[in-house]
């Protein structure tokens, strides 16, 4: 039973759900027991010397009833329990999600996507057996063993203690094991590890093992480690089977004692003893216990399992929203697009030196600027803040003259168009994906948009056309068209300002003029921002601002720039050099 | 969705369980024993309901002295001890010795997926992730070992115990079973609607949750797009969609087990009343005893546990059998290079090799090479150099023989390469590639590549000569430093001088170099370009170069573009064309210049 603060809700949605379920289940407990009563009455009847057909018939009759309200019972709860924490699962894992989608890029930077999906798959399975499995174990178990117990304790209280008290003593002893497996378990699972690591290994370096010949001697190596695995699993499996041997001797044993003492106390004739018939009642009580006590331990590793995990997912579910509107945050619906940025300094959160130092610049709305520099030299980070994925000061980043931190995030998102660097694309069909910024993409305006970024024609080649799916489960396309269609999306919303990370690497030059003719064209008055490596792509822009390890080196137009920029002249020289050596065309001649 | 693009057969249950089954055929004779045990364990397990009875039975007679009825009680008790200590042996034994040979069978099925994999051509293997390859060999082999070890084992104990008990029913009471029987049609009816219903729902289920699973993999990766385009709300409704339809199904696989399993003991329920009801007016009429119905009604509820468990079993089996599908895939995938029969040993190799219009290509008709021809002298330095994609490192991978050529002819001290054996051919030839590989385990162990039958000795030596020793000597258990986490912690130059040593230790007449292009620290960088001199004077060497120090020292260069060779000489006669070596120059000369300043 989970009752942390994201779960104690679910209690009380479902509280009809649980109050029906767990009612039933505690009748259909109560009532099966009579069905063992019953039989014991027909049986002291027939070893009578004057069987009471009548009142066998009756007994039948009612252990029919009986039979017929337990099979209905058992249904009922299974839906009632099992469904509730199916419902309850659902909700978590949409409150999950829904967290997921409001945390930051410092946090995603940090968390790998394997270990966030744990949260969802292992943990969540955790918590859901505990309102599932978790609570019938509970339930049945203490209810239907206090009841058996009761019933046997009334039959007989001597052989109550004999019977009970080893059932007791077994369901602790049965808790301890369960560790005692956890840990042997723990180790076969690490011995498992292992033999998938050197695999994962030996298969990522093939080349060097093939290059150096090395197959057979890996291939031995491997069944060393498989027949450690070996051993490791039959070390647990004979700890098992010892295990349930052992414990099936002792049900043995009991049930042994209950057949000698109860046969004895049958023989009694002062009449503290048993009939016949309450001996089969009796042993029929045992048996029933025997559920009970594996329930009991069960509910045990369930809910420690659960704890584990319910801990885990609180800590997600605490983790901070940090990108979000402040208190004072104002909607602004129709930016122009003007940027200033006031002696920008930012380091990121993790990270001990800073990425931007002291960067001022404008630009004004409307204009078309490149951003240029090396690697490492802060064109992402400085992309990263102008979209405010992460937070930084006070009075350093303006948008139309409003502080970006004090603009609500709709209002900054909204205006700006991204085409990432990665050019991350979803499994979904093209005219979803480049038209990703709207609930209900317009097939014209999506391709209009594909028109400008040069990919319409491939896209038409393809046989579902627009509908084409794209991913895993569809096509894929090459790292060319996925820069088209990711640029294709950033169009498509028409934004005041639009940034273009390295969104053209992948293209040749003369895809690339083709792009970049149109962007002119159909930006016009709007403001675009490139952050390029490649000289031919900011050329023609109206300024290029020169980064340089986080300072500005220089700002100015092409021509202002080779007149007094010796980083940018010297940049130029390299990449002419490189286009000849590649056998491209040179782009300006010395 | 097939690993490898040849294997497109589809097998039948049928197929799959012979080829399962061959490979428990080493072990007819133990699962002989094991289904002999069994039939004892079944039989042990019979005896209780039948003594409880008899026990009954014998309290009840009132014809019988007391101290007789003590005997008889003792000596049941005294025989249902027995019989326990007998069952739960031939049970320990029986359960161990199953667990043996499943796992057993296990290990010769990784072990055969494994070699087999590790035989497949570079191409193949790199047609599949990695991922994928190690779930072949660990998880879906774990699959089928729990199949062997719990499924099908229980499959054959329940099927045995259903018989016995059917046996012993009809001995205990003719009349009454033949009315028993009646229930066992609608019981199987019920088995076999449960299946189709379950089967449908797993199905479904499966579908959902990797569908859930997938759109997070995806979203989660790729939230800064979802974010910076304001989409988080439609990415929400997405979602929960996804999710809906997962909650549904196993609702519906809820709806499926809650009415099979009460369904189950409902007509477990009406064979009792069955029972009761023939059962008591046989007791009054005839010399069926009121034990012996006691121990009948007993048999018969437990008559219908089986049954439930075959009905339920029936999904591990299915997700057993598609492991086993997916294993026999990589089983039937043929490697592609393969030495022919009449390949020779290499015994000697002096290091001359010749490229005569060589053309080749990954994939079909886009050509990586068109028309290469070059020789190289046992004893020469040649140096490749041009822009990325040139074809540079792809002639480094047909020497070596990764993949075959289409057209030409590649010579090896005169002899054809396809006629060498690969394995001979490849032990004469150093091989120092970009990616340095680095595995979990000690630094002797990263240079030797476990093998054994080099020396400490060699491994010290080798390190030594090209300098690796500086820091290997540093690390607290120098040679014995476990290298962690790929050797993350190592930097690019000194993986670079592992790598070197590595080549050396096995002694190769011709040497290889694939040369790192990341940034090197200088203090490494030295020690590089000296144990580079140091090798050149040993061996053939053809390395792919990026430094110029490199390209220097080499006594051939051949400059590559677009798949084909454009200038060949010397470094002072390639100056003299001014053509692309020239520029090549410049850029790094440029480079150079910048560093110094």
């Amino acid at each position: 039973m989970l009752f942390g603060k994201h779960f104690r809700k679910y209690y009380l949605k479902y509280a009809l759900f649980f109050l029906v379920g767990i009612g039933i289940l505690i009748v259909v407990d109560w009532i099966q027991l009579d069905i063992p009563k019953l039989v014991g009455g027909i049986i002291d009847s027939l070893d009578s010397d004057t069987p009471d057909s009548a009142a066998i018939e009756s007994s039948i009759l009612r252990i029919a009833m009986l039979a017929a309200m337990i099979t209905f019972g058992r249904f009922v709860w299974r839906y009632t329990i099992f469904g509730a924490s199916r419902r309850i699962e659902f909700h978590l894992r949409n409150t999950m999600f829904g967290h997921a989608s409001k945390l930051s890029q410092r946090y995603y930077s940090q968390e790998k996507v394997g270990g966030l999906m744990a949260y969802f798959i292992n943990d969540l399975e955790a918590v859901r057996m505990s309102f599932g499995p978790g609570i019938l174990t509970l339930v049945d178990g203490l209810m239907l063993g206090a009841f058996a117990i009761y019933r046997m304790a009334n039959l007989n209280f001597i052989l109550t203690l004999y019977a009970a008290i080893p059932m007791l003593i077994l369901t602790v002893v049965l808790v301890y094991i369960r560790k005692t497996i956890s840990s042997i378990f723990k180790k076969r699972q690490e011995s498992f590890e292992k033999l998938s690591d050197f695999a994962q290994e030996n298969f990522s370096g093939i080349s060097v093992i093939k290059a150096f010949v090395r197959e057979k001697k890996e291939a031995k190596f491997f069944g060393d480690r498989n027949e450690d695995l070996y051993q490791k699993n039959i070390h647990f499996v004979k700890y098992i089977i010892g295990v349930n041997i052992a414990l099936s001797m002792a049900l043995n044993f009991i049930i042994l004692l209950i057949i000698m003492y109860g046969s004895f106390l049958v023989l009694r004739t002062d009449g503290t003893g048993l009939t016949t018939g309450q001996l089969t009642e009796y042993i029929s009580y045992f048996f029933t216990l025997i559920w009970p006590v594996m329930a009991l331990s069960r509910f045990i590793q369930i809910q420690s399992q659960a704890r584990a995990s319910a801990t885990r997912i609180d800590k997600f579910l605490d983790e901070e929203v940090e990108i979000r509107d402040f208190e004072d945050a104002i909607t602004v619906d129709n930016l122009k697009g003007s940027i200033s940025v006031k002696n920008l300094c930012f380091q990121y959160p993790d990270g001990n030196e800073l990425v931007l130092d002291n960067v001022s610049f404008e630009i004004k709305a409307g204009e078309s600027v490149g951003i240029l520099g090396r690697t490492g030299s802060g064109k992402s980070s400085l992309v990263d803040l102008l979209l405010r994925t992460y937070n930084l000061g006070e009075n350093q980043v303006f948008i139309d003259n409003y502080d970006i931190m004090k603009l609500t995030l709709s209002s900054v998102r909204n205006a700006i168009g991204y085409v990432p660097q990665d050019n991350f694309l979803f499994s979904d069909t093209i005219v979803n994906n480049i038209g990703f910024a709207f609930d209900n993409p317009d097939e014209e305006a999506v391709k209009e948009s594909a028109k400008l970024s040069d990919v319409y024609e491939n896209v038409m080649e393809f046989k579902e056309q627009f509908n084409t799916i794209l991913g895993e489960r569809g096509v894929t396309v090459s790292g060319g068209q996925k820069q088209r269609i990711s640029i294709a999306r950033a169009l498509a919303k028409n934004p005041e300002i639009l940034i273009l990370d390295d969104s053209v690497s992948a293209v040749d030059t003369k895809t690339e003029d083709a792009i970049i003719t149109n962007l002119n064209r159909v930006r016009k008055g709007k403001t675009t921002i490139f952050i390029a490596h490649r000289i031919s792509t900011v050329k023609k822009m109206d300024k290029i601002i020169l980064l340089d390890q986080g300072k500005i080196s220089a700002i100015g137009s092409h021509v202002q720039l080779m007149k007094t920029s010796a980083l940018y002249q010297d940049m130029v020289k390299r990449q002419t050099l490189e286009n000849i050596v590649q056998g491209g065309e040179p782009i300006e001649r010395f | 969705m097939k690993d490898f693009k040849d294997n497109t057969r589809e097998r039948s249950d049928k197929e799959v369980i012979k080829r399962l089954f061959a490979y428990a055929l080493p072990y007819k004779k133990e699962f002989a024993l094991i289904i002999f045990l069994m039939f004892v364990g079944i039989g042990v397990q019979l005896l209780p309901a039948l003594l409880i009875g008899y026990t009954i039975d014998l309290v009840s007679n009132d014809t019988m002295e007391r101290s007789q009825q003590v005997l008889n009680i003792l000596l049941m008790g005294g025989a249902f001890f027995a019989a326990m200590l007998v069952g739960n042996f031939t049970n320990f034994y029986q359960n161990y010795m199953l667990q043996k040979v499943g796992q057993k069978t296990v290990v010769t099925l990784r072990n055969d997926v494994f070699n087999h994999i590790e035989n497949l051509s570079i191409g193949q293997i790199n047609q599949v992730p990695v991922g994928k390859l190690v779930t072949r060999v660990t998880n879906d082999t774990n699959t089928i070992s729990e199949m062997y070890t719990s499924v099908a084992i229980n499959l054959i104990r329940n099927i045995l115990y259903l018989i016995a008990i059917l046996i012993v029913l009809f001995l205990l009471n003719f009349h009454i079973t033949l009315y028993v029987i009646i229930v066992i049609p609608i019981v199987l009816l019920a088995a076999y609607l449960f299946r189709k219903f379950s089967r449908a729902s797993y199905r479904r289920v499966r579908a959902n949750l990797s569908e859930v699973n997938a759109f997070l993999s995806e979203n989660l990766s790729g939230m800064k797009v979802t974010q910076i385009f304001n989409q988080e709300e439609k990415k929400r409704k997405e979602f929960k969609e996804h999710s809906r339809k997962l909650r549904n199904s196993y609702l519906q696989e809820i709806l499926v087990f809650g009415i099979f399993r009460p369904t189950i003991y409902g007509l477990s329920m009406v064979g009792t009343l069955i029972v009761l009801y023939i059962g008591y007016q046989e007791v009054i009429t005839t010399a069926f005893t009121a034990g012996l119905l006691f121990s009948y009604f007993y048999y018969v509820r437990d008559f219908f546990e089986p049954i439930q468990e075959l009905a339920e079993q029936f999904n591990i089996m299915q997700s057993a059998f598609a492991a086993a599908e997916k294993i026999f895939d990589v089983l039937d995938t043929k490697p592609e290079i393969n030495d022919s029969k009449d390949s020779i040993e290499l015994d000697h190799f002096t290091g001359a090799i010749e490229f005569k219009d060589v053309w080749f290509y990954y994939l079909e008709d886009e050509w990586v090479l068109k028309g290469i021809n070059f020789k190289v002298n046992p004893g020469d330095t040649v140096a490749f150099v041009g822009a990325t994609g040139s074809g540079k490192t792809t002639i480094l991978s047909l020497i070596v023989r990764n993949y075959e050529i289409q057209k030409g002819q590649i010579l090896i001290d005169g002899i054809d390469i396809k006629k060498i054996k690969r394995s001979s051919l490849r032990k004469h030839i150093g091989q120092m590639l970009q990616d340095v590989f680095l595995f979990s385990g000690t630094i002797t162990e990263n240079i030797t590549l476990r093998d054994d039958e080099i020396t400490l000795e060699e491994v010290k030596s080798a390190s030594n000569y090209v300098g690796a020793n500086t820091f290997i000597d540093r690390l607290p258990t120098s040679y014995e430093h476990m290298v962690l986490e790929r050797g993350n912690n190592f930097s690019s130059g000194q993986r670079q001088l592992i790598s070197f040593a590595r080549a050396l230790v096995y002694k190769p007449t011709l040497m290889i170099l694939d040369e790192a292009t990341a940034n090197i620290d200088s203090e490494t960088e030295e020690l590089i370009q000296e144990s580079l001199e140091k090798m050149m004077n040993i061996s053939t060497m053809l390395i792919v170069a990026h430094r110029l120090s490199t390209i220097q020292h080499s006594n051939k260069i051949l400059v590559m573009q677009k798949g084909e060779i454009k200038e060949e000489g010397s470094h002072q006669e390639l100056l003299k064309l001014k053509g692309l070596y020239f520029n090549l120059y410049q850029l790094q000369y440029d480079e150079n210049e910048a560093l110094s300043s």
